[in-house]
């Protein structure tokens, strides 16, 4: 079974694949910054895809391993002078090993003490990148070198930048349909819905759990070095809970089981977030009275609020939505 | 070092009333409110709203808030929880996460990013004074506070032991089925053990806001706290709370003591350590599945 199966599916991707390289052409400025942030999330939201969505473990860290990934690079980068390209695996091991150590907890506990091991696990990580001196403490790392081909600097809030993040995005969407589509995948599924039942079935609890959580912190390594060759410049305050819980949003919003809906609920919530401040010009020429602090509140307010109607009213996310909704027209006339 | 010992175990006393707020709700029904550590930010920016603001006297602006946090979360249990009642337990987390996100931004957009002394603070140093002539210097505000929670506790206890409120919010926390067919109603039970859990939020951020000033960031380092105090007492059992918050506050002031920076982590680790070691606490039930 092949993940691209029929010809109109393969005409869809070409059309995909098309749009996003005019998006590239004609986005500019401000649209720019925001398509390639989207592409950073987009990764990210697919290794919690992986671990959350598929294998059933919550992560509530995942902002915590994207740093790890951000700051090696950032690291070897700027003191040992290494090139971009061969922290690439690095980053994502090192993210990914960082998944390792907060996953073996994981064996023994379930549900929502995991959530907090891993909340537990945001905070530890934060606070022990900030103590140390070698990697900047609260002022971060500087400096970082663009990603070069030839003499070509493809990293960057640039057009060259997009076509990078273009590339990774559309190879890490490959891999988690790959994984999804192969025995691991099918295992961390079986994990998700019963792991008595896996593990009776003969499915090695310990392992599968333990390459779950590898595999979604190395997605998220990836996405920090991606964020930081293209910011350049990283601070311990970029990788807040908060970014952890806009992931958790995204998959609720997108649809917990399905890359496609890992990339929609990034796309998604990355829209509110550019909503946000053009809702708070709005309210304050309303409210005149009110502080200088409306933006970064009503983005707050907005995300919850659609996060929580996806929660009462779809909680299976936008990919259930277009799902049914190509349901009804395959259907069509009959209703089942 | 005496001074510090002191302060953190009257610090302790506040900790364990934030996770007397979860363990009411938990105890009742079955939902770890992670949105608890916002409510007691938002209701003391109320606090200091009604209080320094619009001017009223201390003890009115206390007794509104407490009412205003009964009525809210009572709305959080309505609107937010009830529709998620057959749901997977996270499902509701993931909801009462968005909630503390929800408040967090209404937080942010009514009173900004500025923090507030609350006006009715007391200043100063008070000095304990023990037998063999040791004194120790406390600040006021987390004496009083640690006063206050110890009677709060008692009155608690007393709740739950002698009276008919307590004795259905105990019964609903054993077997939904049961109490339904002792004529109890369960979904009011849950209504009341809600509002309750918002009336001692908002004795929480009164408190809170004496000892700590009102900040914007005060909702997530008071879920930093009354987590790990929680899963160290165990998730369903009150005196363990109390204990818990005891040894975090103690520790917390041990390892401010040592080392500066180790403040905000002590309790983290303290978290992670009960997790790995006994996850379900010092004095909770062993209902966790293990595979």
């Amino acid at each position: 079974m092949a993940i691209v199966r029929t010809r109109a599916q393969w005409l869809l991707l070409a059309a995909g694949l098309i749009f996003l390289v005019t998006l590239g052409l004609y986005a500019s400025g401000e649209w720019m910054n925001w398509l390639i942030m989207v592409g950073i999330y987009a990764v990210a939201t697919l290794g919690m895809h992986i671990m959350t969505g598929l294998c059933g473990q919550f992560s509530m860290g995942q902002s915590a391993f994207m740093a790890l990934g951000a700051y090696t690079t950032a690291y070897l980068t700027t003191r040992y002078g290494v090139s971009p390209w061969i922290t690439l695996p690095l980053s994502g091991l090192v993210a990914g090993l960082g998944g390792l150590v907060f996953g073996i907890p994981a064996l023994r506990i379930k549900g929502f003490y995991l959530v907090l091991t891993t909340i537990a696990a945001q905070f530890v990580i934060m606070w022990a990148i900030r103590q140390q001196s070698w990697l900047g403490e609260t002022y971060g790392i500087q400096g970082i070198p663009k990603v070069m081909i030839g003499g070509l600097a493809v990293s960057g809030f640039t057009r060259e930048g997009w076509w990078l993040t273009l590339a990774i995005v559309v190879i890490m969407l490959f891999i988690a349909k790959n994984i999804q589509r192969t025995t691991t995948g099918r295992k961390f599924v079986a994990v998700r819905d019963n792991d008595l039942a896996a593990e009776v079935m003969g499915i090695n609890l310990f392992r599968t759990k333990l390459l779950a959580f590898f595999i979604g912190c190395f997605f998220a390594g990836i996405a920090g070095w991606l964020w930081a060759h293209c910011l350049r410049t990283i601070t311990p305050d970029l990788f807040t809970f908060q970014l952890s819980l806009w992931f958790l949003g995204m998959i609720i919003v997108g649809g917990m089981g399905s890359t496609s809906g890992a990339v929609m609920g990034a796309v998604a919530i990355m829209l509110v977030d550019k909503a946000g401040p053009s809702l708070s010009n709005v309210v304050r020429e309303a409210f005149p009275s009110l502080k200088y602090q409306v933006s970064s509140g009503l983005t707050l307010i907005l995300f919850a609020v659609v996060v929580i109607f996806f929660l009462l009213i779809e909680p299976k996310g936008l990919y259930h939505r277009l799902e049914r909704i190509k349901l009804y027209y395959r259907l069509n006339p009959f209703a089942y | 070092m005496g001074d510090v010992l002191a302060q953190g175990l009257l610090v302790g006393g506040v900790y364990a009333l934030i996770a007397l707020g979860f363990i009411l709700v938990f105890k009742s029904s079955g939902v770890l409110n992670l949105a608890h550590g916002q409510v007691i930010a938002i209701l003391s920016y109320f606090l200091y709203q009604i209080v320094a603001v619009w001017g009223l006297p201390a003890w009115l602006g206390i007794l509104l808030v407490i009412l205003f946090g009964a009525f809210l979360a009572f709305l959080i249990e309505r609107l937010a929880v009830r529709p998620l009642l057959g749901q997977p337990f996270l499902s509701v987390m993931m909801m009462t996460l968005m909630l503390s996100m929800l408040l967090k931004g209404v937080g942010l957009v009514v009173w900004g990013a500025d923090s507030f002394t609350l006006p009715f603070t007391p200043r100063g140093q008070w000095t304990i004074g023990f037998a063999d002539g040791i004194h120790v210097n406390v600040v006021p505000a987390a004496a009083i506070s640690f006063v206050a929670g110890m009677v709060i506790f008692l009155l608690l206890m007393l709740l739950f032991r002698y009276t008919k409120v307590g004795l259905s919010m105990r019964v609903v926390a054993a077997d939904h089925e049961v109490a339904q067919s002792l004529g109890i109603r369960v979904k009011r039970v849950f209504s009341i053990s809600w509002a309750i859990s918002g009336a001692f939020a908002a004795v929480c951020g009164v408190l809170v806001g004496m000892v700590f000033t009102v900040t914007p960031i005060m909702g997530d380092v008071i879920l930093g706290k009354g987590l790990p105090v929680l899963l160290l007492g165990g998730l369903t059992s009150i005196p363990g709370a109390v204990v818990g918050g005891l040894i975090i506050g103690l520790a917390e002031a041990m390892g401010s003591y040592y080392a500066s920076d180790l403040k905000e982590i002590v309790p983290w680790i303290v978290m992670l350590v009960i997790l790995l070691i006994r996850p379900y606490g010092l004095f909770g039930e062993k209902r966790i599945e293990r595979i």
